[in-house]
C-alpha cells in the first residue's frame, strides 16, 4: 500500500521533474519560470547582501560587476556560492537552497551580464578547465605514488574529519565527483583555497603546522578515486560526463547510506567518528535558516588542536589544560590571575568491587571555586555526604557538572580509580 | 548542471532528459538526506534556554559550553556571575543582560561582542525545549523512548 503510494508519488515527481526540464528547454516560458525562481531565491536569501552590495558583494542588477565575474565562467560563480567564498557564507548562508536555485539566483542578479556573454566566456572557462585538466595528470602521475603515503597519513590526521564524509560540502575523499569541478580549477587554486581557507574550511584545514607541500599531497591522495570508486566508473570517466553524470552520482551516496542508517550496522547506537562534533547548522539544534548560525565557530575546528578525550566533546579538557593547550581566563577580565590550588585527594571506600573513588581537589580548583561546590552539593566534610551512582546519573551531587559539561559517568575509571587491599574469600 | 547546457544546445533527447531527472532527484536526496540528521546531534554540554524565547516569537537562545570553557573557566560565570548549575534555572532576559547581568558581564561590546548579534545566540531551531544537550539524562531518557518505539515496531 505505502510502497504503490511512495511508487505513484515517485513516478509524479519524475514526471514533474521531466515537464520541468521541457519547461526550462523551450526559452519562451522556461525563462520566465526560471527568473521567477531566481527572483524567490534572491528574495529570500541573497538580498541580504546583494541589494546593497555589502561586504563587497556584487550588486543585483549590478551589470558591470557581474559581468566581470563572469569571466570566471558560471560554473564558477556557482561553485563559490555553493561553498562560500571571501565573506560569503556557503549558500549564501541558507543550506537548503540547491545548486539549481543559486544558478536562478545568479542570473537573476547578473541580468544581462548572465544572458550576452554567457556563452563566449563559458567556452573560454571551458578552455580554461580543459587545460587545467591537462595539466593535472602530468602533475598527479610523478609525484602522487611515492606522495600517497604521506598524503594518506596527512589525511588521517586533519583533513578526514570533515573530507571522510563531506561535513559543509567538503568535497570526499575518493569521490571523483565531489573533485572534479573543483579540480578543474587547476590544482594551484585548489591548494589557495586550502591555504587561505575557503568557505567553512580553516586556513590548512586547521593545522597550521602543515605546509603547501603537504596540503598538495593530501589534496592529491584525496581526490584519486577511491579502490570502489574505480570498480563502479572503471574506465568511465569521459563517459560519465555525457552519460547524463548518472554513474559519478552514484557511488557517492551508496556507501554512505549503508554506513549510516543500515539496521545492521556495527555499534547500532554509538556515535560514530564522523557525526561526532558536528558543524552548528548540521547539529539539528541550531537552526539552518538562522543567519547567523553560519557565523558559530564549528566545534572540530577548535578541538583539534586539543587532546582527544574517550566521551563528552572527546575532548581531554583536563589534559588540555595540564599542557596550557588552552588558557582560559579565572577572572573576567584579568587574563593573569592565577587559581589557588589546593592539593588534597579525597578517598570514598566503595561497595561492592568497585575501585575505591579517589577526589582530587587539584583538578578540580583548576576550573572551580570552592564556593561553587561548598556548602550547597557537599557539605565540606569528611563522611558527611552520601553519593550513589544513581544520584549522579539524575543530575545530582558530582552529577551537577559529570555528565552534562565534565566528563560523564561513561568513564568509570577517572573516579574509581584506586585498587581496593586484596580480600581473602573463603568458599563453602 | 553541464547536461542542462547540453540539451539546450543539442535539443530534446528523450533518454538524456531521463537520465538528468534521475541526476536531479539524486542531487535532491543527496542534499536532502546528507544535510540534515534526523536526531539532533549538538555538542556535548550546548545549552538550550527556551524560557520565554518561543513565546516571544525568538529563536531560542543556544550557550555552547566548550565554546567558553576553553575561554573561561568554570568559575568565571558559576561563582563570579551567578549562573546556577541549571539549564534555564537562572530566568536570564535581554533586560538582564543588557543591564550587565548574566551574558552581559562579558557579551557588552568590550570583552566580547554585544547585544545587537541577537542571532548569534537566538539560533535554535524554534520549538526546541530548554536542555543540557547530550547529557547523561538527557541521553537515557531519549534512549528509552527510541527503544520502546522499536520494540512497538
Amino acid at each position: 500500500m505505502e510502497r504503490s503510494k511512495y511508487m505513484a508519488f515517485a513516478d509524479r515527481l519524475l514526471r514533474g521533474l521531466l515537464a520541468g526540464l521541457v519547461i526550462v528547454q523551450t526559452l519562451g516560458a522556461g525563462a520566465a519560470a526560471a527568473q521567477q525562481r531566481g527572483e524567490d531565491v534572491y528574495n529570500k536569501v541573497c538580498i541580504g547582501c546583494h541589494l546593497m552590495g555589502i561586504v563587497g558583494a556584487p550588486k543585483a542588477q549590478d551589470v558591470a560587476a557581474w559581468r566581470e565575474r563572469y569571466k570566471k565562467g558560471e560554473e564558477t560563480l556557482i561553485h563559490n556560492a555553493l561553498n562560500g567564498i571571501g565573506k560569503m557564507p556557503p549558500r549564501g548562508g541558507n543550506p537548503t537552497i540547491t545548486p539549481d536555485d543559486i544558478r536562478a539566483a545568479i542570473r537573476y542578479m547578473a541580468g544581462d551580464a548572465a544572458r550576452s556573454p554567457v556563452q563566449a566566456n563559458s567556452g573560454a572557462g571551458k578552455e580554461k578547465t580543459s587545460a587545467a585538466g591537462a595539466e593535472q595528470p602530468v602533475a598527479e602521475s610523478s609525484p602522487a605514488r611515492t606522495d600517497a603515503g604521506i598524503g594518506k597519513k596527512i589525511v588521517e590526521r586533519v583533513c578526514k574529519g570533515c573530507h571522510e564524509l563531506g561535513v559543509l560540502n567538503a568535497p570526499r575523499i575518493g569521490a571523483a565527483a565531489d573533485w572534479k569541478p573543483r579540480l578543474g580549477k587547476g590544482l594551484e587554486t585548489l591548494l589557495e583555497s586550502a591555504l587561505n581557507g575557503i568557505g567553512n574550511m580553516p586556513p590548512k584545514g586547521g593545522d597550521a603546522s602543515l605546509t603547501k607541500e603537504d596540503l598538495r599531497v593530501a589534496i592529491q591522495y584525496m581526490s584519486a578515486p577511491s579502490a570502489s570508486a574505480k570498480a563502479t566508473s572503471a574506465g568511465g570517466a569521459e563517459k560519465a560526463a555525457s552519460d547524463g553524470g548518472k554513474a559519478a552520482a552514484e557511488p557517492a551516496p551508496t556507501p554512505k547510506r549503508v554506513t549510516l542508517t543500515g539496521v545492521n550496522r556495527f555499534n547500532r547506537l554509538m556515535t560514530p567518528p564522523a557525526e561526532r562534533n558536528r558543524p552548528p547548522a548540521l547539529d539539528g539544534i541550531h537552526d539552518p535558516n538562522n543567519p547567523g548560525t553560519m557565523a558559530l565557530q564549528a566545534p572540530r575546528e577548535a578541538f583539534i588542536t586539543l587532546p582527544k578525550g574517550q566521551s563528552g566533546n572527546y575532548v581531554d579538557w583536563v589534559k588540555a589544560l595540564q599542557e596550557a593547550l588552552i588558557a582560559p581566563r579565572f577572572d573576567r577580565l584579568d587574563p593573569s590571575k592565577k587559581p589557588m590550588i589546593m592539593d588534597l585527594n579525597i578517598v570514598r571506600e566503595v561497595k561492592g568491587s568497585m575501585p575505591d573513588v579517589v577526589y582530587p581537589h587539584k583538578a578540580h580548583l583548576e576550573w572551580l571555586d570552592c564556593s561553587n561546590c561548598h556548602p550547597a552539593i557537599f557539605e565540606p566534610k569528611k563522611g558527611a555526604n552520601s553519593i550513589s551512582m544513581a544520584e549522579i546519573i539524575l543530575g545530582k551531587k558530582c552529577g551537577v557538572c559529570h555528565g552534562k559539561v565534565a566528563f560523564p559517568v561513561a568513564e568509570c575509571r577517572r573516579c574509581h580509580s584506586r585498587k581496593k587491599p586484596p580480600v581473602a574469600v573463603t568458599r563453602n | 548542471m553541464k547536461q542542462v547546457a547540453k540539451l539546450r544546445k543539442g535539443g530534446a533527447v528523450r533518454r538524456r532528459a531521463i537520465l538528468a531527472s534521475w541526476f536531479v532527484v539524486a542531487m535532491v536526496f543527496l542534499l536532502g538526506d546528507g544535510g540534515f540528521p534526523t536526531t539532533a546531534s549538538a555538542e556535548y554540554g550546548d545549552v538550550v534556554i527556551n524560557n520565554f524565547s518561543d513565546s516571544a516569537g525568538m529563536r531560542p537562545a543556544v550557550f555552547p559550553h566548550w565554546f567558553h570553557r576553553i575561554r573561561f573557566r568554570c568559575k568565571v560565570c558559576h561563582a563570579d556571575l551567578g549562573f546556577k548549575f541549571q539549564a534555564g534555572g537562572n530566568q536570564i532576559n535581554m533586560l538582564k543582560i543588557v543591564d550587565g547581568e548574566f551574558c552581559g558581564a562579558c557579551h557588552n561590546g568590550e570583552i566580547a561582542w554585544s547585544v545587537e548579534n541577537c542571532d548569534l545566540c537566538h539560533s535554535a531551531q524554534a520549538g526546541t525545549s530548554t536542555q543540557v544537550h547530550e547529557s547523561t539524562l538527557q541521553k537515557l531518557l531519549s534512549n528509552g523512548a527510541k527503544e520502546t518505539r522499536d520494540g512497538k515496531k
